[in-house]
């Protein structure tokens, strides 16, 4: 894991230190290399100067630079500055007073040309010279004497000029660290101002993070909300976050409210179950209560079976563990199989009107239509008044069979439709209704889903309630 | 003790009324919050337990409707739920006592002794009435060393009355308070064991406790 700021203010100062790095090296350079130009035509011209005032007559050479009082820069001392003449490159002609008994070195260099190189002068300064080659200038004959009679030959001549180049370091030092020096300033103050343009740039996404990291399981109903304008990079995220959150405290819920169904359901009859056995061992001696007591016994853990059924069924089903194996059913004769088995003689009042063609046979989970039929036929039977029948049917339509199972229901009101395919829902919340516990129909659109077939739930003006179940598929 | 135990679960109902008869206490019952209503109106309860899931009229609502109407029966809440909020929403209805199910026989009697002691502003379980005692946990009566041996409504009889001592209590308030409503008892029967227990305790060498008032009824001084 990174963090995103710290890795931006590293990325840009860096890539700030490499380009200010190389605009202040690019700076230097060129500055450095102008001022020594000028420093070394400077040197030059001086040359030139000196080649101006030397002179070839019949007499032979003259240096008018180096009579005494004309330069006194070529004088010995702390400033001075040397120079040196050879003619031919072998035989030397004249050298400043500044040289003393030491030398320039010599340089071989043609006429009309120069060149410039360092060196360590003879008092152990840093120096530079210029190596310029010539011809000396042949002074005009005056025009009574013969001008060609006694003028020498003209040779090339190789001067030497030097001096000390300590101002020019020194100068290229002051304008080197001024560079560097400025260059590492603003690159500080960058620094700085990145730290703070990024930290304020992610402000709303630290904010976010900060937000995000409160939200705990306990506090699932917190949303993130910003102050001010809402950037439309950060909205997104928000709002899908937001999103995101609802469903999860949704679900929570969801599975909170379950968990205390499915307690509530567990507690009632475990609470009977422990008072049967406590109350028990107080009356010992009375066949008669130990005799009921266990028959309730038998009663509550059947009712607990078929709820863990349930549930575990419920469970199945949504962790998609249920398949529907289908077969061939006589609908009519499976109908009055399941009710018999249902209803096991628990409610002689109510009939079976059994309206299912004879004969007619569909294909389709044997298993999972029987846990259908039984939770319809059990409810229908809690449910209906007194005397009623209840009756089931089946029609043909675009090649697939409905069934519809139909009853009166007075109780139902068009309201509790709705509600009805919801876990633990049932019209009373008590337990005087013969240990439903309100996942019947839960399971049966459950179940429904995995056979891929349609559930619908009606109630009409007259009270009649009907469950219709479509998408079965005829069989042989 | 006469309570009211107000019940969907007729299974839940049936051993809770025979293990609360089997520790004295006088039980009606019923199964629907209009029910348990009907009850309270025609009865005086000393304690009434209520579920909170009920039929017709839930168990809040009976709550809420007889606190409204005055009626002052120390109320236990019996109830498989059990969030804080459910406990709240009761108590701050007006009941005196909170019980998650599943919940321990033992805990539930023991409870309603307590609340039958608090109604009678008794501490102590064992009465004490001259030189007799009375241990309304064990259900034992003793004079000195002496146990005295009593019927069940004997000890009804006599721990009702030693607990509101210097109250009077007529045959109809006796028969009221120390028979259910399913009981068909006569003025003759709640005679005849008083004139039981008055020969009891003579018999055991312990004073006559239980004075008649005539025209009024019992009490114990």
């Amino acid at each position: 894991m990174y963090s995103i700021r710290k890795r931006l203010n590293l990325t840009i100062i860096a890539s700030m230190i490499v380009v200010l790095a190389l605009a202040a090296g690019f700076l230097h350079v060129r500055v450095a290399d102008q001022i020594e130009a000028v420093f070394d035509a400077a040197l030059l011209d001086k040359a030139r100067a000196l080649i101006s005032l030397t002179e070839l007559d019949e007499e032979g050479l003259e240096f008018d630079f180096a009579e005494d009082g004309v330069m006194s820069e070529f004088e010995p001392g702390e400033s001075a500055q040397y120079y040196q003449l050879w003619e031919s490159d072998t035989e030397l002609l004249i050298k400043s007073p500044s040289l003393a008994t030491s030398d320039l070195p010599q340089s071989k260099v043609q006429p009309g040309q120069h060149h410039f190189s360092d060196l360590t002068l003879a008092d152990g300064r840093a120096g530079r010279l210029v190596a310029i080659g010539f011809m000396p200038r042949i002074e005009e004959p005056d025009e009574e004497e013969d001008a060609l009679g006694d003028m020498p030959v003209a040779k090339p001549i190789a001067l030497i000029l030097a001096r000390e180049r300590a101002s020019l370091d020194h100068t290229l030092w002051v304008i080197g660290s001024t560079i560097w020096g400025g260059t590492l300033v603003v690159l500080l103050l960058v620094a700085l101002l990145v730290w703070r343009l990024v930290g304020s740039g992610l402000a709303p996404l630290s904010k976010l993070a900060s937000q995000v990291s409160d939200i705990d399981e306990s506090n699932l109903g917190a949303r993130l909300q910003h102050s001010g304008t809402q950037s439309i990079e950060i909205a997104p995220i928000e709002h899908q976050l937001n999103y995101l959150l609802e469903r999860l405290q949704s679900a929570f819920e969801r599975e909170k409210r379950f968990s205390a169904n499915v307690a509530h359901e567990l507690r009632t009859p475990l609470s009977e179950l422990k008072t049967l056995a406590e109350v028990a061992e107080m009356v010992p001696d009375d066949p008669e209560q130990v005799t009921r007591f266990f028959r309730d016994v038998g009663e509550i853990s059947g009712q607990m079976e078929r709820l863990v059924i349930t549930l575990l069924e419920l469970a199945r089903s949504e962790a998609g563990l249920l398949r529907a194996d289908p077969e061939d059913i006589d609908l009519a004769r499976y109908c009055d199989q399941i009710w018999t088995h249902a209803i096991n003689g628990q409610s002689n009042s109510k009939t079976l009107v059994n309206h299912v063609q004879p004969n007619l046979v569909i294909n389709t989970d044997r298993d999972k239509l029987g846990m259908i039929l039984s939770n319809l036929f059990v409810n229908a039977v809690s449910y209906s008044p007194d005397n009623a029948e209840i009756h089931v049917s089946a029609e043909i339509r675009n090649q697939n069979i409905v069934l519809q199972v139909k009853n009166a229901a007075m109780d139902l009101k068009p309201e509790d439709i709705v509600h009805m395919k919801d876990r633990f829902w049932r019209k009373q919340r008590s337990h005087d209704d013969n240990g439903h516990s309100g996942l019947g129909l839960a399971l049966v659109h459950a179940l429904a889903r995995v056979m891929q077939l349609d559930v619908q739930l009606q109630l009409d003006q007259q009270r009649e309630f009907r469950v219709t179940i479509s998408g079965l598929q005829p069989g042989g | 003790m006469k309570l009211l135990m107000v019940e969907d679960s007729e299974r839940l109902q049936r051993s809770l009324c025979t293990g609360l008869q089997k520790h004295g206490f006088t039980v009606d019952q019923a199964f629907d919050g209009e029910e348990a209503l009907a009850f309270i109106g025609h009865n005086d309860y000393e304690a009434i337990i209520l579920d909170l899931m009920l039929p017709k009229l839930d168990g809040l609502s009976v709550l809420s409707k007889l606190r409204s109407d005055g009626i002052n029966s120390h109320v236990l809440i019996l109830s498989a739920n059990d969030q804080t909020e459910d406990r709240v929403r009761g108590l701050d209805l007006g009941a005196d006592d909170y019980m998650v199910k599943p919940f321990a026989f033992e805990e539930l009697v023991s409870r309603l002794r307590a609340i039958g002691r608090r109604r009678n502003g008794v501490k102590n379980p064992v009465l004490e009435v001259k030189g007799v005692e009375i241990n309304t946990v064990s259900r034992e009566v003793r004079h000195v060393d002496t146990v005295i041996p009593l019927t069940p409504h004997e000890y009804q009889v006599l721990e009702f009355l030693a607990s509101r001592r210097g109250r009077v209590y007529s045959h109809d308030q006796l028969i009221d308070q120390l028979y259910d409503a399913n009981s068909y008892v006569t003025r003759n029967a709640v005679e005849a064991h008083i004139s039981a227990l008055r020969k009891r305790l003579k018999a055991a060498g312990a004073p006559n406790l239980i004075k008649t008032r005539r025209g009024f009824g019992y009490l114990i001084e």
